[in-house]
């Protein structure tokens, strides 16, 4: 991997970055869409290719199901298995274990879980994760990691956190002897719950095998956690982190907390959110969320978004059309899909050009204002924004606050 | 009055004319295969669309192809034509295309483009044949999501005036309650449908006399008229339907002032639906001449169009290709043979060849094909069958595996996907076909194969040629990559085999567009056969693919089998999802959530 920074916010914490992977470039900050099963929901890879998007994130938990390492590795790859040709990150597979098998078992050897196919007890292993991941064949591999419930307290907590950093070694160790160091990059995952010393041992820990992996994960957030807590945590992270390695904050994909990470140093995330609210019928928009499904879209003859550059708005499906097949017709789901992918990527895209620009505090008060001006700011994006020395209330001192998590929301009035 | 003011008739888009590779001299043949081109051409000097014949229309659901997006709409060359049931519309009143402004409002709402697809629309989904309550002379019974609507003529002529389709298939009064049904009620069906499409055509002539704002006529929105032709299993009915249409109209010329002397001037096409005739020849075929009446005419519960479990074979086979033919051509008789003849729901290539070279049928929609790839079938056939195709081969020798062999040593039409072997099977979709990257890579090396290329977004996808910009950074990340609009390696079995495995629509897109694809191909063989090789030999060929492919499609019933159980495996939600699309329409699978 070549990463290089561009240019920073001369505010935030906030920069563009230049990634090369074997599969090409990717700029940063982006958002990375998600093919859970090497497909992104009803598309093909070169409809997303299309879309602009370079890089995108596949399950290994599932692909280690199904298809299974063998069928991967007979094709040559994921990347061939899917028709994809840009760059391709893998998660460890551990978040899956613990969140979709109830009696998964950690050890220090690894996970043991019962196989979904067999019930047999099954054991995954970091050396065993990072195997499969190189049978996927993937640019960016995770760790695999020991992941707690982001609300677990006690001594639990610590015990990931140390096991974590025991296991970041041994995918180091079996990573470098597999000869594949070149064309597959390795990230630490940066554990330590919500507790802010943990976090920071973790972070020592971690910084200190620099020279060993291509980038850092900040992961254990994003499950239920007060989102006061969670950019704290993530401000901490970012801010302990190397300069020269891309920083992944994983599970986050609502707009406005893809804005407060990248503001607070934050280089990648994920989410399954944009491409599974579009099945729900939900759009996304800069003026916040449309649900398709309401009765007051059914004879809106209009685009979503007529400044939108995705297939479905350029062709000028209307929000008519889209009411009267979303949720029918798998077709509708395929456009919104689309619609939402391109507006996560137009929210990232504008992130780098104004940072490119240095206009990053101005391109985060406008979309504050568009996104959330009519129904009020979230205080949590207020006082994160203000940590890295953006006051979003500087112009407009009468703006609604709203405590809280504050998602916005057009809710069904079951059409 | 003799003859009709010659200004007076509507001059239609649509021409139907023999292949201008045959001699102009050569009539189109009453019964028997017929080649010929369909050529929308809306507006004097604009660009024609042509459909070539024998040949395909698309199916919609919604008003869209089941699982493509308008991008893979546009990418699949195959659609061209494309028939739009408009009955899903009427939950809303107006309907919402007839809302849409401008010149094409319905291709506008939908997506599709004027350039390149002609629309077709009818009343009802063609291939809806579950009850329904009884029409009466003034309304079709349709259904929609909330239920049954009235449909008059006249709102029907309206929706035609307000959306502008390139063609539209004029209100038919076909019964779908109980078969048989009585001569009495056989008779009313003939004279609505009748009355119907006079009304419609007096419609259109009338928006013909209206001119637009530079006096020109308003010839650029003028639907064609197709009509179904009625009658059902009864070959004296068709008759006198048919013959009614050539009739001189001057009886009702005082009330109602005609621009044609025969209705049957002001009719672009004939149209068949059979899934209502299949059902009629079925009663014929079973009951004795029970006298139900109108009375008789209840709605029935409705069940699914689509079941989930395979349909009884002795279903599928009971009828007889001798007396579908017979009907069709009973209604063919009396009328002039140069207007294009179109079948709904045709259920097999079989059944498409014996009408080609029995009933010498044009047009035919792809509903078949389409419903394919709902259950996960990826087809691999041709017309002519492939030399070799009738011996054994070891299968690995093509690098693409062929279909399997039934013990009554037919080939299936195409693969299960769903099925375990081809969990393995890392090749291209279609045997019959290459992809065009190995085309493409065989050419170059001098060693071209004889087997065609599949053109579908499957087997030739192409790397895109553009991509959007979301930064003035980003050409960064495709300047340094090589090949932009080059052929990518096709999509394998062992991949669609895994999305169908783990409930991915993507599985259905990439079918969508192969089977279509496939269908075209096998138009195209037809064509090439009766243009190059003459009649004799395409008969021979129909024999011979008659011979070779399996028709009871056994494989169907299979990848029929192994969805329900993949959607069981999924839970009783999901199962309930699909049982809910399966019944309100004749196409697609539920979205998955
Ligand atoms: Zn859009
Ligand atoms: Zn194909």
């Amino acid at each position: 991997m070549e990463f290089e920074v561009l240019a920073k916010c001369p505010i935030t914490r906030a920069r563009v970055s230049r990634m090369k992977l074997p599969h090409g470039i990717t700029m940063l900050p982006t958002f990375m869409p998600v093919a859970t099963q090497a497909a992104i929901k009803g598309l093909t890879a070169h409809q997303v290719e299309a879309l602009g998007i370079t890089l995108i994130l596949n399950n290994t938990y599932h692909l280690n199901l199904r298809p299974g390492t063998k069928i991967l590795r007979d094709v040559g790859g994921a990347h061939r298995f899917q028709g994809w040709r840009h760059n391709l990150l893998t998660d460890s597979g551990g978040f899956q274990l613990v969140s979709l098998n109830k009696f998964t078992q950690i050890t220090e050897e690894g996970a043991l879980f019962a196989s979904p196919f067999t019930g047999e007890p099954t054991m995954l292993t970091p050396e065993e994760s990072i195997s499969i991941q190189h049978a996927i064949g993937s640019d960016i591999m995770m760790q695999l990691d020991d992941v707690v419930h982001t609300l677990t307290v006690g001594p639990r907590v610590g015990e990931a956190m140390w096991r974590t950093i025991r296991w970041l070694d041994r995918c180091i160790d079996f990573h470098e002897n597999s000869g594949r160091k070149n064309s597959q990059s390795l990230f630490a995952i940066v554990q330590g719950g919500i507790d802010p010393e943990l976090r920071d041992q973790c972070l020592d820990e971690m910084v200190k095998r620099k020279d060993r992996v291509a980038g850092y994960a900040i992961g254990g957030l994003s499950g239920g956690e007060e989102k006061d807590t969670f950019w704290r945590i993530i401000k901490q992270c970012a801010d302990k982190l190397p300069e020269d390695r891309p920083r992944y904050s994983m599970g986050i994909g609502f707009a406005e907390d893809l804005l407060v990470c990248v503001a607070l140093g934050v280089d990648m995330a994920d989410c399954v959110f944009p491409t599974r609210t579009a099945r729900f019928g939900v759009a996304l928009t800069f003026n916040g969320p449309l649900n398709i499904r309401l009765k007051k879209h059914a004879t809106d003859l209009r685009p979503i978004d007529e400044t939108c550059t995705c297939p479905t708005c350029t062709s000028g499906t209307s929000r008519a059309m889209l009411h009267h097949i979303v949720t029918l017709e798998t077709a509708g789901a395929h456009a919104l899909t689309q619609h939402n992918i391109v507006f996560q990527a137009r929210v990232m895209g504008g992130a780098r050009d104004a940072i490119m620009n240095g206009t990053f505090p101005t391109y985060l008060k406008t979309f504050f204002a568009n996104y959330f001006g009519d129904t009020g700011y979230p205080e949590w994006c207020v006082n994160a924004l203000r940590s890295v020395g953006v006051d979003l209330l500087e112009d407009r001192p009468h703006t609604k606050i709203i405590a809280g998590d504050a998602t916005k929301w057009e809710y069904s009035d079951a059409a | 009055m003799a003859m009709m003011n010659a200004e007076l008739k509507p001059r239609s888009s649509l021409i139907f004319s023999s292949s201008p590779s045959q001699s102009h001299a050569t009539p189109l043949p009453h019964f028997g295969p017929r080649l010929g081109e369909v050529n929308v051409q809306r507006q004097e000097g604009a660009a024609r669309i042509a459909i070539k014949t024998p040949g395909m229309m698309t199916a919609t659901s919604r008003g869209v192809v089941p699982h493509l997006s308008r991008d893979h709409v546009r990418l699949t060359r195959a659609i061209c034509w494309v028939h739009v049931p408009f009955e899903t519309f009427l939950e809303h009143n107006p309907p919402l295309p007839i809302t849409q402004p401008g010149p094409r409002p319905l291709h506008q709402f939908l997506g599709f483009s004027p350039a390149d697809h002609v629309l077709s629309v009818s009343a009802r989904d063609p291939f809806d044949g579950r009850d329904m309550p009884a029409n009466n002379k003034d309304y079709v019974a349709t259904y929609c999501i909330r239920g049954v609507r009235k449909l008059t003529p006249e709102v029907w002529a309206q929706y035609d005036a307000a959306c502008n389709p390139d063609i539209i298939t004029a209100l038919s009064d076909t019964p779908f309650t109980s078969a048989p049904h009585s001569n009495k009620r056989t008779h009313k069906s003939l004279e609505r449908s009748t009355a119907w499409l006079a009304n419609l055509l007096h419609s259109v002539a009338a928006r013909r006399r209206e001119v637009g704002s530079d006096g020109e006529p308003l010839t650029g929105s003028l639907s064609n008229v197709l009509v179904h032709m009625a009658g059902g299993a009864v070959v004296q009915a068709r008759k006198a339907f048919a013959e009614g249409l050539m009739e001189d109209l001057e009886e009702f010329k005082a009330v109602n002032p005609s621009p044609y002397r025969r209705l049957d001037d002001g009719v672009a096409g004939y149209v068949f639906d059979l899934v209502p005739l299949r059902a009629a020849l079925s009663a014929r075929s079973k009951a004795a001449d029970e006298d139900l009446g109108d009375d008789a005419d209840t709605l029935k519960p409705r069940g699914a169009i689509n079941t989930l479990t395979p349909t009884s074979s002795a279903d599928t086979s009971a009828m007889d290709p001798a007396a579908l033919s017979e009907v069709l051509r009973a209604s063919l008789q009396p009328l002039p043979t140069h207007k294009p003849r179109l079948v709904n729901s045709a259920r097999s290539p079989h059944e498409m060849l014996r009408l080609v070279r029995d009933v010498g049928i044009d047009l035919f929609d792809a509903h078949w094909a389409q419903r394919a790839a709902d259950i996960g079938v990826a087809l691999d056939f041709a017309f002519p069958v492939a030399l070799g195709d009738t011996q054994p081969v070891d299968a690995r020798v093509a690098g693409s595996p062929r279909t399997k062999v039934r013990p009554g040593e037919k080939m299936d039409l195409g693969h299960n996907l769903y099925s375990g072997d081809y969990a393995h099977d890392h090749s291209r979709l279609a045997a019959n076909f290459l992809d065009g990257r190995s085309h493409a890579q065989q050419t170059a090396e001098g060693s071209p194969d004889a087997r065609p290329v599949c053109p579908c977004g499957a087997c030739s996808p192409r790397s895109p040629g553009t991509h959007i910009l979301h930064s003035a950074l980003d050409r960064t990340s495709w300047e340094g990559q090589a090949g932009a609009d080059t052929l990518e390696p096709p999509f394998m079995r062992s991949y669609v085999h895994h999305l169908l495995h783990t409930h991915e629509m993507s599985a259905h897109s990439l079918l969508v567009m192969h089977n279509l694809s496939v269908l075209d191909a096998f138009f195209v063989g037809i064509r090439s056969v009766l243009e190059h090789a003459g009649t004799e030999e395409f008969n021979r060929q129909v024999d011979l693919f008659l011979e070779t492919y399996d028709e009871e499609m056994v494989l169907f019933d299979e990848a029929k089998v192994d969805w329900v159980q993949v959607e069981m495996a999924r839970g009783k939600g999901r199962l309930a999802r699909e049982k809910i699309k399966q019944a309100e329409s004749s196409l697609g699978t539920s979205v998955d959530v």
